[in-house]
């Protein structure tokens, strides 16, 4: 009696599993397809509060000190843009000097990063990150 | 017709087992979401770092979270700079002070509160740091939402 009624229905697909393993994959590929952001690393380092930096000669060290209105270079103020062009000509004048970051407790974290962002794309890898 | 009434009793799995994958799938994806890290955490640009691939971290490797109001956290739990500094010293008694060490701090957090972060770090033995920056904001999140 089974095999008769098998039989009888083959001719007819029925579509109904493939429709739900069809909407299944689609919302696999909505969920896994958003993409991620990607992340980058801005490494520096943390010198021990009360060891200076001897073995480096003061006059190869660059001097950036953040406050919570933005960035003094060498003791001059400026912007972002004006930071990133200084930086631009002082990395090419003296390849690894010792950038040292100055940050006063009050700054945004933000400033940093982007100091930090500038550095790096210099190439400068010399870096040490203070608080004040 | 006759057909019909012969296939009642049969109780159809298939559907059945379709929803309870659907269901799993679900869940493995949200999960994962909700106990890794501090979510509210907006990170700044940082378009020029080392591109940092999860996949290739040593198991070694620390992450700390501080959020925008200076709350300091690991995988999501609370915890302050002693805490920090205990975890690190640990980490350095059995690897060496070489792992990488992880900030991912909120782009509007003061500075204060990294500044603590790095001093437990440094007490502990690590003086290498690395912060976490976004390189390319491919899920189209920005750092306000």
């Amino acid at each position: 009696m089974k095999s008769n009624r098998k039989e009888q229905e083959q001719p007819k697909l029925d579509m109904t599993p493939m429709i739900d393993v069809v909407f299944e994959l689609m919302i696999f590929f909505v969920v896994t397809l958003k993409q991620d952001d990607i992340f980058s690393r801005l490494n520096a380092n943390r010198p021990a509060p009360n060891k200076d930096t001897p073995t480096q000669a003061p006059s190869d060290q660059i001097k950036i000190d953040i406050g919570p209105g933005g960035f003094v270079l060498n003791g001059r103020g400026m912007s972002k843009k004006d930071l990133r062009t200084n930086l631009k000509s002082l990395s090419q004048t003296s390849k690894n000097a010792t950038v040292v970051i100055s940050c006063t407790f009050d700054s945004p974290h933000q400033f940093l990063i982007e100091a930090l962002d500038i550095c790096h794309e210099f190439r400068m890898e010399n870096l040490s990150i203070f608080s004040m | 017709m006759a057909t019909k009434t012969h296939e009642n009793p049969e109780l159809d799995m298939t559907p059945m087992i379709d929803v309870v994958f659907e269901l799993i799938i679900f869940f493995v994806v949200t999960l994962k979401m909700a106990t890794d890290k501090d979510e509210t955490v907006r990170l700044e640009d940082g378009k020029h770092g080392v591109i940092l691939t999860p996949e290739e971290l040593p198991p070694s490797h620390i992450t700390i979270d501080i959020a925008k109001n200076g709350r300091i956290s690991m995988s999501n739990v609370t915890m302050g700079k002693d805490e920090i500094k205990r975890k690190i010293k640990q980490r350095v008694d059995k690897w060496g002070s070489d792992f990488p060490v992880l900030i991912r701090a909120d782009w509007r957090c003061k500075h204060k509160a990294v500044s603590e972060v790095m001093n437990a770090c440094t007490d502990g033995g690590v003086w290498k740091i690395s912060f976490v920056a976004v390189q390319d904001r491919k899920s189209g999140q920005s750092k306000y939402d």
